[in-house]
C-alpha cells in the first residue's frame, strides 16, 4: 500500500488561491466520495483549513497513477482548467507523504509553529472521512500514528508551551501568579480590542468575573453584557480596584491613571493578595513605580512584546527537536510497514503450503483406504511436521529481514498474491 | 555502613540528579521514574531503620548520625504525601537535593564511640515511660523539621519565581516553577503542620523532663534554641493571620526559620547542657 498527497498551504499559495481550494464542511462528504471514486484510489481524507488544503489518498497501485488521479480529482472538483496551479501545489507520495502528514498534524508546518488548533482540525477531518466511510485501514494507520506523533511532540518538547501572542502572554503571566484562575476577577480599564481579547482568554480559562470601566458607558455595557460581567462608571474603577486580581489597562489617557497610592489602598483592602497589572496603553496609564511594591506585578506593552519574541525564538529551537522526533517516527513507521508486509507474505505462503498439503492428502486417500481416527491423526501429524521443518528456515529468513533476502519480497508478494487471487 | 543505607543514598542521589535534569530540560514527560527512585530509597531506608531498631532495642535516633538519617527519611515521607496534592514538577528539584545532603551527612558522620550515651541509656531505661516518650518526642520534632524544610523550599521557589516575574526575564525557572500562589500555599500548609508538630514535640519533651526530675524547663541551650524556633514560626503565623503578610516577606521568614532550625539541631551540640542527645 502507499499514501499519496496533494496539497497547498500558506507557504506555497496566496490566500486567493487557498480560498478557491478550500472545501466547505457541507461539501466535504461529497468531495470524499468523489475522491475515492477515482481509480486507483481506495481511501481518502481531506483536510481543509484557512491555511491549507491537503488531499490525502491511499492506493494499492503504483503511486504514479494515484498522483494523476489526485490531480484529476482536484481539477474536476474545483473546475480548474489551467496548469498554473501546479506552481502552488505540492505532491508527496509514500514515506514523504507520511512525513508531511506527521509534520502538519504536529503543527510543525503551521504559520505559527506549535499552535495547537491544527491537530484538532486534522482530527475533525479524520472523523468526517470516517463518517463518510472513505478512510480505509491504511489511512487509519497513518493517521492514528500521526496523532501519536503530535502527542509525543507536544509532551517531549516545549513547542506549544509558551504564548506567542500578546493576549495569551497575559494569560500565561496570570497563571504564573495565581495558578488557577477560577474565581478570579478581571478588571478592564478602557475597552480596547486587545484588552477585550485578553479578557476573553482569561474568561475561557476560568476567570469568573469581569468588571469593565470605560469612558463611554455604552461600550462598557456592551462588553460587560457580552462577557457576563459588570459595567462601571469610569470614575469608579479606583474605588473598586481592590476587587480585581488582574487589571488590564488600555485607554487613551495621556497621564497615569493608576499610581502607588491607589495600589497601596487596594492591597491593604485585599490583604495583600497579589494583583497583576497589564498596561497596554501608549502612553502608559499605570505608574511604573508600583512595580516596586510587594505582591504587585506590572507589565507594559514592551514587556509583553519581549515575552512574545523570546517565546518565538524558543519555539523555533524546540521545533528542531520536534523535527528529530518526526524523523525517527517516520523511520519507525517504515519499519512497521515492512514488518507488516513480511507478515502478510508469510501468511500467504503458509496458506499456500497448507492448500498443497490438503490437495496431496486427498489425492493419496484412495490408495490409503479407510483410516481410523488415530491413523488419520498420525498421518496429518507426519505430513505437518515434515512441512513445518521444510518451511521453517524460509520463514525464519523472511522474519529476520536479512537485507539480501528482502529484495525478493516484492517477487514473493507477486507470486502469492497471484495465487491468492487465482483461486 | 549498611548496604541498605548506601542503596537509599544512591537512590536519593539519582533522584536528585534526575529531577534537576527534568527541570533544566523542561521535559513534560512523566515523573514516575523519579517517584520510583524515591520510593525505592524510602523502602530501603525504612527497612534499615527498622532493622537497627530491632538490633539495638531502642529507637535509633540517639546520635547525630541517626538523626540526620531520620530527618532525610521524614522529608521523603512528607514529600511523597504532599505530592498527592501538589504534583508540582519543580518541587522535587528543590527537595531531593536536601534529602540527599541529609543522607550524605548521616553517612559521613563518624560512628560514635558509644552508640548511646550512658546518661541517655539510663534515662530511657529508667521507666517504661522513657522507653516510648523518646521515640515520640524525637519523631514529632523531626517530622516538624521535615515540614519546615518544605516551608523553606516553598519560600525559596517563591523568591526565585518572584524575581523572574519582577525582572521580566523568563528563563527556564519561570516555566518550570509553579505559580506564586502555589509556592505560597505549599509554604503555608507546611508551616502550619510543622508548627503543630513542633509544639507537640516540645510539650512531650517537657513532660519527659518533668517525669525525670520534676522540672519542665532547664534553660538548656537546646531548649532555648527550640523556643527561639518556636517563636520564629509563631511570628510567621501571626503575621500571616493578623497582618495579612504573604509572598516575599513570609518567604524570607521561611528561610530565616530554616536557619534557626539548623542552629537548633547542630548549634546546640557545641554548648554543654542537660540535653543528652541529638
Amino acid at each position: 500500500m502507499s499514501v499519496v498527497l496533494l496539497g497547498l498551504s500558506h507557504k506555497t499559495a496566496p490566500i486567493e488561491l487557498r480560498e478557491l481550494f478550500a472545501i466547505a464542511e457541507q461539501r466535504l462528504a461529497d468531495a470524499l466520495t468523489t475522491l475515492v471514486s477515482h481509480e486507483p484510489l481506495n481511501g481518502g481524507l481531506i483536510i481543509s483549513t484557512c491555511n491549507r488544503v491537503e488531499v490525502i489518498a491511499s492506493t494499492q497501485r503504483p503511486t504514479h497513477d494515484a498522483v494523476s488521479a489526485l490531480n484529476r480529482f482536484v481539477r474536476e472538483f474545483h473546475g480548474f482548467r489551467s496548469e498554473d496551479i501546479d506552481r502552488h501545489t505540492y505532491v508527496h507520495s509514500e514515506l514523504d507523504a507520511v512525513r508531511h502528514i506527521f509534520r502538519v498534524t504536529a503543527s510543525l508546518d503551521s504559520m505559527v509553529v506549535g499552535e495547537p488548533q491544527i491537530t484538532g482540525q486534522v482530527k475533525d477531518a479524520f472523523q468526517k472521512a470516517q463518517q463518510a466511510g472513505t478512510v480505509g485501514s491504511e489511512l487509519s494507520r497513518v493517521m492514528s500514528r500521526a496523532f501519536a506523533v503530535a502527542k509525543r511532540v507536544r509532551n517531549e518538547t516545549a513547542i506549544g508551551q509558551s504564548a506567542v501572542s500578546i493576549s495569551y502572554v497575559a494569560v500565561e503571566l496570570a497563571r504564573k501568579v495565581f495558578d488557577r484562575l477560577d474565581g478570579s476577577t478581571v478588571m478592564l480599564v478602557g475597552a480596547g480590542e486587545m484588552s477585550e481579547l485578553a479578557a476573553r482568554h482569561l474568561r475561557n480559562v476560568g476567570a469568573s468575573r469581569v468588571l469593565v470601566a470605560n469612558r463611554t458607558l455604552e461600550n462598557a455595557n456592551r462588553l460587560a453584557s457580552e462577557m457576563g460581567g459588570e459595567a462601571l462608571p469610569f470614575t469608579d474603577f479606583e474605588k473598586r480596584l481592590h476587587e480585581a486580581d488582574i487589571v488590564i489597562c488600555s485607554t487613551e489617557a495621556s497621564h497615569y491613571l493608576i499610581g502607588s497610592d491607589n495600589v497601596r489602598h487596594a492591597l491593604s483592602a485585599r490583604r495583600n493578595r497579589p494583583i497583576l497589572f497589564i498596561d497596554i496603553s501608549v502612553p502608559r496609564n499605570i505608574d511604573p513605580s508600583i512595580s516596586g511594591l510587594d505582591n504587585v506585578f506590572l507589565f507594559d506593552i514592551d514587556d509583553l512584546e519581549n515575552v512574545v519574541s523570546f517565546n518565538r525564538t524558543e519555539r523555533e529551537r524546540e521545533a528542531l527537536r520536534a523535527e528529530a522526533i518526526v524523523d525517527s517516527e517516520v523511520k519507525r513507521f517504515a519499519d512497521s510497514l515492512a514488518e507488516g508486509d513480511v507478515n502478510e507474505i508469510i501468511g500467504a505462503f503458509r496458506r499456500e503450503v497448507g492448500l498443497m498439503v490438503e490437495l496431496e492428502l486427498n489425492r493419496s486417500r484412495k490408495r490409503l483406504g479407510p483410516l481410523t481416527n488415530d491413523q488419520e491423526e498420525a498421518v496429518r501429524a507426519l505430513v505437518n511436521s515434515i512441512v513445518s521443518r521444510l518451511t521453517l528456515p524460509v520463514i525464519k529468513q523472511l522474519r529476520d529481514g536479512d537485507e539480501g533476502f528482502s529484495r525478493y519480497i516484492e517477487e514473493w508478494r507477486e507470486l502469492y498474491h497471484r495465487s491468492d487471487k487465482g483461486r | 555502613m549498611d548496604f541498605l543505607l548506601i542503596l537509599a543514598l544512591l537512590a536519593y542521589l539519582c533522584g536528585a540528579f534526575y529531577s534537576v535534569v527534568l527541570f533544566v530540560t523542561r521535559s513534560e514527560s512523566s515523573d514516575r521514574y523519579l517517584i520510583g527512585l524515591l520510593a525505592l530509597g524510602f523502602v530501603a531506608h525504612s527497612i534499615s531503620i527498622l532493622m537497627s531498631w530491632m538490633r539495638l532495642g531502642y529507637f535509633p535516633v540517639v546520635n547525630p548520625k541517626e538523626v540526620a538519617s531520620f530527618i532525610a527519611w521524614a522529608i521523603v515521607l512528607y514529600y511523597l504525601v504532599i505530592r498527592a496534592r501538589y504534583s508540582v514538577r519543580a518541587l522535587p528539584t528543590f527537595v531531593t537535593p536536601v534529602i540527599f545532603v541529609f543522607m550524605l551527612v548521616s553517612l559521613l558522620l563518624p560512628e560514635p564511640v558509644q552508640a548511646i550515651s550512658p546518661a541517655l541509656e539510663g534515662a530511657i531505661g529508667a521507666s517504661s515511660f522513657g522507653r516510648w516518650i523518646l521515640p515520640l518526642h524525637v519523631t514529632l520534632l523531626i517530622f516538624s523539621y521535615a515540614a519546615f524544610v518544605l516551608t523553606f523550599v516553598g519560600g525559596v521557589m517563591y523568591l526565585v519565581q518572584e524575581r523572574e516575574l519582577k525582572a521580566k526575564t523568563f528563563g527556564s525557572a519561570f516555566y518550570r516553577l509553579p505559580a506564586l500562589n502555589t509556592c505560597d500555599e505549599i509554604s503555608y500548609l507546611s508551616l502550619t503542620i510543622g508548627f503543630v508538630l513542633l509544639t507537640l514535640g516540645m510539650i512531650s519533651g517537657m513532660i519527659w523532663n518533668n517525669q525525670r526530675d520534676g522540672r519542665f524547663w532547664h534553660y538548656d541551650p537546646k531548649e532555648v534554641l527550640a523556643l527561639v524556633t518556636w517563636i520564629t514560626y509563631l511570628l510567621m503565623i501571626h503575621y500571616r493571620l493578623a497582618a495579612g503578610w504573604r509572598g516575599r516577606r513570609t518567604a524570607w521568614l521561611s528561610v530565616l526559620g530554616f536557619l534557626v532550625v539548623l542552629c537548633t539541631w547542630i548549634g546546640a551540640r557545641y554548648f554543654p547542657g542537660y540535653h543528652v542527645f541529638g
